[in-house]
């Protein structure tokens, strides 16, 4: 047994945790969870455990497969929020019974690109901030959630189970080893935000998916509920999940350039690829018919592709960093919401980024915030269609994945396509 | 300091775990792959068994070592790499299976020297109301339990238990990690940003950022 193994087992052992929750995520990014108690928790590491491969598909589900999770015990985690009997988490791994990684894996395939782009000596940072609202639990369903506050951008609250909510949220974070840098009210109405501090793709896949349960099981505890639904509320800003991207080359940072001849030509190229190929990747950082109406509505959620130093409604935004402090070099990358694929987008914005360095495209002037530049998809019938002809999706995530992928979301956009709607309704019943 | 006979079929494959041990603070010394179990110089310092001999691949030496009352007391490590493990284990006090990191070599000694040794290996590091359990992995503030991932805990046992040296990220990525993980460098920052937060503000202070240069656990 591997040595991280042997702590895991220690560990369980330790400190009487009576059950392990092997986590993993489907092609869309929802959170699966298989629990194995501890007295099997042994083989499960040394064997994996079967789990139904359709459940991997999501609402397209197809045929059974045999798939196992491969709990990887580096992610090991006792989740702190568990008291008697005390529960852990692993992120998995999935495989085919005969070990190879399985094809519907995102996780996986984010760890194909980040090793291909290990071997071109290059690493990739991620910083994250996403945004989310919280509404009262017991709300009428049928109507749309009411706000809990009048609160706006950075302001303090004197709501005391908001206050109670950012306190416990953050404390579970950091217990779980995910580090906060900041968090503060966003611009809507009951909605917050909470920054993420950078750290390798992977594991801050990992974290995104840990922190929305984590949100969403504190908002639970406290009579609320949280959503990360893209634009829950109709004329008010939508949730957004920024990332801030550093690329290095070895210890060099590629968008630091101490001449201030920004942002230097392979950073130029990797920010160029980003560009170029935004519009066939919108189907996974805008993954639901819903994230459209967040892209729509402007309310600084970036439409266009271009890029600045300043505008606040551009696809990729160039912050200042500190002066001579190679670390703060990054670009935001502003378009993906709070929704998405956490794996899939890291691993699609990696490969553009890519390509654009191994292609050697070129970066276009900096636009003005207002001016032309190409678009991304207005829905998520076009995103997917762009997503489904992509050479870069398909060379990224392989054929299978891109498949599932395609049909999960053809599915949702057809089911959408045949709903009638409150704007169906309100605008055409009796006026028609 | 511990002496550490290694046996190799290759000069290379020993002079490389040599070199490991050596990072680790151990004496090595190389024994010639002539079927003897004595290193072939007859200096003052061969004269002695080793604190530890490190077999590397050849389950009849390590059968003989065992069978020699004069390494009654030797713990013996047997390192083989993966692609030839072929299911014959031989009866040794540890197992490292190749490749592996520093850590886990480290790891390895310890146990093996445990197995033999008894407890008289420093088993908890005590500093102030930090205690790190050495043997059992658990650490705890003020008595109260506090839980880590496998990289965090060792990279906190790593600074605890080499105290008030300044280690560089690069030196720490190879000490812990052992090989180039996705994040190269900064995935020590990342990780020493999260032990402080679970440390706490009593002790997070004493991993102390030597600006330009790494890091020092203070004691």
């Amino acid at each position: 047994m591997q040595a991280d193994a042997e702590y895991v087992m220690r560990v369980v052992e330790e400190r009487g945790v009576s059950f392990v929750r092997l986590w993993f995520v489907d092609v869309v990014g929802s959170l699966k969870s298989l629990a194995v108690p501890a007295s099997e928790l042994e083989p499960a590491l040394l064997e994996g455990v079967g789990v139904d491969g359709s459940a991997i598909e999501a609402n397209a589900r197809g045929s059974e497969r045999d798939v196992y999770a491969w709990p990887d015990p580096s992610s090991f985690q006792v989740l702190p929020w568990t008291t008697e009997p005390r529960a852990a988490r692993m992120c998995c791994d999935l495989r085919t019974p005969d070990g190879e990684p399985f094809a519907g894996d995102s996780r996986q395939a984010l760890c194909r690109v980040l090793d291909r782009a290990a071997e071109a000596g290059l690493t990739l940072q991620v910083g994250c901030e996403i945004e989310f609202f919280l509404f009262d639990e017991k709300g009428d369903p049928s109507r749309p959630p009411t706000p809990l506050d009048n609160g706006g951008y950075f302001d303090l609250t004197v709501q005391d189970v908001v206050s109670d909510f950012g306190r416990r949220a953050i404390e579970h974070l950091e217990q779980v080893g995910i580090p906060v840098t900041a968090s503060h009210h966003e611009v809507a109405p009951s909605q917050h935000e909470i920054h993420l501090k950078h750290t390798d793709a992977l594991t801050m896949a990992d974290a995104i998916t840990t922190f929305r349960i984590i949100v969403k099981e504190v908002a639970r505890d406290l009579g609320l509920f949280a959503t990360f639904m893209p634009k829950p509320l109709d004329g008010l800003s939508g949730s957004g999940m920024h990332l801030h991207l550093s690329v290095y080359e070895g210890a060099d940072n590629l968008f630091f350039d101490a001449q201030g001849e920004w942002p230097g030509k392979r950073g130029g190229q990797f920010l160029a690829g980003l560009l170029a190929h935004a519009a066939e990747t919108a189907a996974v950082s805008n993954q639901w018919v819903n994230s459209y109406k967040r892209l729509a509505a402007g309310m600084e959620a970036p439409g266009s592709v271009n890029w600045t130093r300043d505008g606040a409604n551009a696809l990729v935004r160039v912050p200042t960093g500190r002066p001579g402090q190679a670390d703060t070099a990054r670009i935001e990358l502003r378009s993906p919401d709070a929704a998405a694929n956490p794996y899939l987008l890291f691993a699609m914005v990696l490969a553009a980024g890519l390509r654009g360095i191994e292609r050697g495209y070129q970066l276009g002037p900096e636009a003005e915030t207002n001016g032309a530049a190409a678009s991304l998809p207005g829905d998520l019938g076009e995103a997917t269609a762009l997503f489904d002809r992509s050479d870069l999706a398909r060379d990224t995530l392989g054929d299978r994945l891109c498949d599932w992928y395609v049909a999960n979301k053809r599915s949702e956009w057809d089911a959408y396509r045949a709903t009638v709607t409150d704007f169906d309704r309100d605008r055409y019943l009796r006026w028609l | 300091m511990a002496d550490v006979w290694i046996y190799s079929p290759e000069a290379g494959r020993g002079s490389q775990m040599a070199s490991q041990v050596a990072e680790l603070g151990f004496t090595p010394r190389l024994v010639e792959a002539n079927g003897g179990l004595r290193p072939s110089e007859g200096d003052g310092a061969a004269s002695r068994p080793p604190d530890i001999a490190v077999v590397i691949g050849d389950e009849g030496l390590c059968g003989r070592l065992r069978d020699d009352d004069s390494f009654a007391d030797v713990p013996i490590l047997f390192a083989v790499r993966s692609e030839d493990l072929d299911g014959r284990v031989p009866l040794t006090e540890e197992l490292l299976i190749s490749p592996f990191t520093p850590a886990e070599l480290e790891a390895r000694i310890v146990r093996a020297r445990r197995q033999i040794g008894g407890g008289d290996e420093v088993e908890t590091v005590r500093v102030g109301s930090l205690e790190v359990d050495l043997a059992t992995y658990q650490v705890t503030v003020a008595g109260e339990p506090v839980d880590f991932a496998y990289k965090e805990y060792e990279l906190l046992r790593f600074l605890v238990t080499h105290p008030g040296r300044v280690f560089s990220r690069e030196a720490l990525l190879n000490r812990v990690w052992g090989y180039d993980y996705y994040g190269g460098a900064r995935t020590v920052d990342v990780h020493v940003r999260r032990l402080r937060a679970k440390l706490g503000s009593e002790h997070a202070g004493r991993i102390k950022t030597v600006r330009g240069v790494g890091y020092r656990f203070d004691l």
